[in-house]
């Protein structure tokens, strides 16, 4: 028993110099490589954490912008952090009560939000240092408020117009062709560009709808329809303009068959490469944002192009009142933050020309503000700048439905639009299944609205 | 204190990090996974309870039922099949050669590429216009499908990429097989079995232990499958590869739908466990019947 209460003893006297070893030796290497600030922040001024989506070239824009403000003056220091997937990340923050001083979320991020009360109503510093909406342009002010409150202020923002191949139009013998401004002509100058194989497999496509493929739900906007009355609350995907809208989608497969679009899409490179179809011509006509400048300058900067508003059907076109979706990047303080006015220093620093010009300019957008410089839109690289400018500005410019049940009802618009494109279903009952599935959503949120607010 | 006081809080203290890992990593997620389930919680605003509403919402959730019979059908096709060809090329490879260690290692190779790799370079060989699963089919006169973008191929073309990382059952298999006492298999030979009925006789039910295990762990990882998916397919086309987990990622995540999400969680916890103790009963009446 003795022996055996000795070698226990050893035992214990073993383990206890190899935790303390253990425990030292993590200790020193945590010391030695251990996490460590990334810049020296000085001591005397109030330190933000500002969370932006941003990385690479377009996070160094910003990272200048905030260094910039930081040598600006001597009573804040903005740190910025390139935080992938952003709004799931502020969740959590949120979630955790460790929310950042400054947060860049996507514009359609503000109806759930703001709703949920993550996020600090800007209204009142706002005015205190004279931003109000006649500053920005149409479409950019009401995306930045939810329920009549001001919730977000912009960083960036862009319009989606239609991309003209005039290369490719040129290698069609359609040189002098003019930019479609209905979705008829779209159509017929669509049909002129197609080009096939001699297997009988498509080469070359004037337009699809699929190309990029993000925005599967905006159709019907440029058929005079809309998805959602933002008033009651009521889902109306299943308006008749939009019905006539999806019968216009449905129309590409049905006329060039959906199994040999499909296998044309595949075919080609992702949206981001050189292999992007536009670049390449494989489509001579495409929807983006102004951001595509980015792309042909990094991958095929000889390209020859045009930019044009999005087409519509005959019946509403008005070339001096574009349609187009606008979408922005938007800087909001979270609910909690430690220091709101000296986070609404920066931002509403952000808000001046000069800076929104500067951001705009490098990360290819357009101006979200009323007034742009001449030196703006002569040292864009976008030469199509003006088109997605007269977007925004537009009062027939579309923005994303308001309401935080957004992400449940465009992924029921993307779910249908590939049985739509199979040919599998009837635009009509597509967009009657997708309308009910969107209301019980909304019902559901607003119930839990109702008991959560009274 | 006595020995045997101090003897117990010694282990207690070496044990602690796990214990202390198990509550705080495990337990109390588990705990709080199930409150959640019964609550109204974006994660944006406090937790409204709810009750039951979550899990009679998922009774009435087409999407839901989808991603169930998704999930199903996957497993259905993943689980024997993997069992089969597993069996299959541990059979050949249980002998020693020069040339069987080298497929070994190409066999095992598969597993050890990042799912994420495997599911670009396997996007690219599906690709419907210059995949190479296409051209070899063209060559032989076939005139190949759009594998990832129509209804019936996309979840095939999933299981083949689900087969192609065998490696691991495969090992298992193998050292199973290496474990049966030739004198098992020289007996057989001896009463007259060919090499497919000593396999199938005198192989398997000593491997049977073995066999039980790769299902167990193959049912739990089918009823999680979701990094291929979502990246190859991004559940469609029209949700036909539309999986539990991605479901239960999106509500959580993107539709902002914690407390659903958490109710999901616990009903693929109880279906995975229904899963695993139906297995093991058959599992129990096959061998209570061989013995």
């Amino acid at each position: 028993m003795s022996e055996s209460r000795s070698s226990l003893s050893g035992a214990l006297d073993i383990s206890r110099r190899a935790s303390l070893g253990v425990i030292a030796a993590s200790a020193a290497g945590f010391a030695l490589f251990g996490p460590r600030p990334r810049q020296d922040v000085p001591k005397d001024r109030i330190v933000l954490d500002y969370w932006e989506k941003w990385t690479g070239a377009e996070g160094l824009a910003m990272q200048r912008l905030v260094d910039r403000f930081n040598a600006s003056q001597s009573e804040i220091f903005v740190r910025y952090l390139s935080i992938g997937s952003i709004d799931q990340k502020a969740m959590i923050a949120v979630a955790g009560r460790s929310p950042p001083d400054i947060l860049g979320l996507w514009s359609f991020n503000i109806p759930s939000f703001a709703e949920a009360g993550a996020l600090m109503p800007l209204d009142e510093l706002a005015a205190k240092s004279g931003i109000a909406s006649a500053n920005y342009a149409q479409a950019v002010w009401p995306m930045l408020t939810h329920r009549d409150q001001l919730f977000s202020l912009i960083s960036t923002c862009g319009t989606i117009a239609l991309y003209i191949n005039d290369d490719r139009l040129a290698e069609a013998g359609l040189a002098d062709a003019p930019a479609p401004a209905t979705i008829e002509e779209l159509d017929a100058l669509s049909e002129a560009l197609i080009e096939r194989r001699p297997t009988g497999d498509i080469e070359k496509l004037g337009f699809i709808h699929t190309d990029p493929g993000w925005w599967s739900w905006l159709w019907g906007y440029h058929f005079g329809g809309s998805l959602l009355d933002e008033t009651t609350g009521t889902a109306t995907a299943n308006a008749p303009e939009n019905v006539r809208a999806y019968e216009w989608v449905q129309s590409y497969p049905k006329t060039y068959g959906s199994r040999e679009l499909i296998k044309f899409q595949s075919g080609v490179g992702f949206y981001g490469t050189a292999q992007a179809p536009f670049l390449t011509g494989r489509v001579g006509l495409t929807i983006q944002g102004p951001w595509m400048a980015n792309l042909i300058q990094a991958f095929a900067p000889d390209l020859n192009y045009r930019v044009v508003p999005m087409p519509t059907i005959s019946s509403i076109a008005d070339p001096s009142r574009p349609v187009g979706l606008v979408d922005g990047d938007v800087l909001t303080i979270p609910a909690g933050a430690r220091e709101p006015e000296a986070s609404f220093a920066f931002i509403a620093w952000m808000q001046e020309q000069k800076q929104i010009e500067e951001i705009a300019t490098a990360h290819a957008k357009n101006s979200p503000l009323t007034s742009v410089s001449d030196a703006f839109i002569a040292g864009h690289p976008n030469r199509g700048i003006t088109a997605h400018n007269a977007i925004a500005a537009s009062d027939r410019a579309f923005r994303f439905p308001k309401t935080r049940v957004w992400p449940r009802y465009v992924s029921e618009f993307d779910a249908a639009f590939q049985r739509l494109w199979l040919l599998q279903d009837e635009p009509a009952s597509m967009l009657t299944s997708i309308n009910a599935r969107a209301q019980v959503a909304l019902d559901q949120a607003a119930a839990m609205r109702a008991r959560r607010h009274g | 204190m006595s020995a045997a006081g101090r003897s117990r809080f010694a282990g207690l203290l070496w044990v602690s990090p796990w214990l202390v890992g198990l509550c705080v990593f495990f337990l109390a997620p588990m705990g709080l996974g199930a409150y959640y389930s019964m609550t109204n919680y974006s994660m944006l605003e406090p937790p409204l309870w709810v009750g039951l509403d979550n899990y009679t919402s998922l009774l009435k959730d087409d999407v839901f039922k989808q991603a169930v019979l998704n999930t199903i059908i996957y497993a259905a096709f993943v689980i024997p099949l993997s069992v089969v060809l597993a069996l299959a090329i541990a059979g050949l490879l249980d002998v020693d050669s020069r040339l069987s260690r080298l497929v070994r290692v190409l066999v095992f190779t598969p597993t050890v590429v990042p799912l994420v790799a495997s599911a670009m370079i396997w996007l690219w060989l599906f690709n419907g216009d210059h995949g190479l699963i296409n051209a070899f089919l063209h060559m032989i006169g076939i005139s190949g499908p759009n594998w990832l973008g129509e209804r019936g191929f996309a979840m095939g073309a999933l299981v083949i990429m689900a087969l192609w990382s065998i490696g691991q059952p495969v090992v298992i298999y193998l050292a199973a097989l290496q474990d049966v006492p030739r004198e098992l298999y020289e007996a057989g030979q001896l009463d007259g079995m060919g090499p497919i009925r000593r396999f199938v006789h005198v192989a398997m039910p000593s491997i049977a232990p073995a066999v039980f295990f790769n299902v167990i762990i193959q049912t739990i990882t089918a009823w999680q499958v979701f990094a291929a998916p979502y990246i190859m397919t991004e559940g469609g086309p029209d949700r036909s590869t539309y999986f539990y987990s991605h479901y239960l990622y999106d509500n959580a995540f993107l539709f902002q739908r914690m407390g659903y999400a958490s109710a999901m969680a616990w009903v693929q916890l109880m279906l995975i466990a229904v899963c695993i103790l139906a297995i093991y009963a058959v599992t129990r009446k096959l061998w209570s019947t061989d013995t």
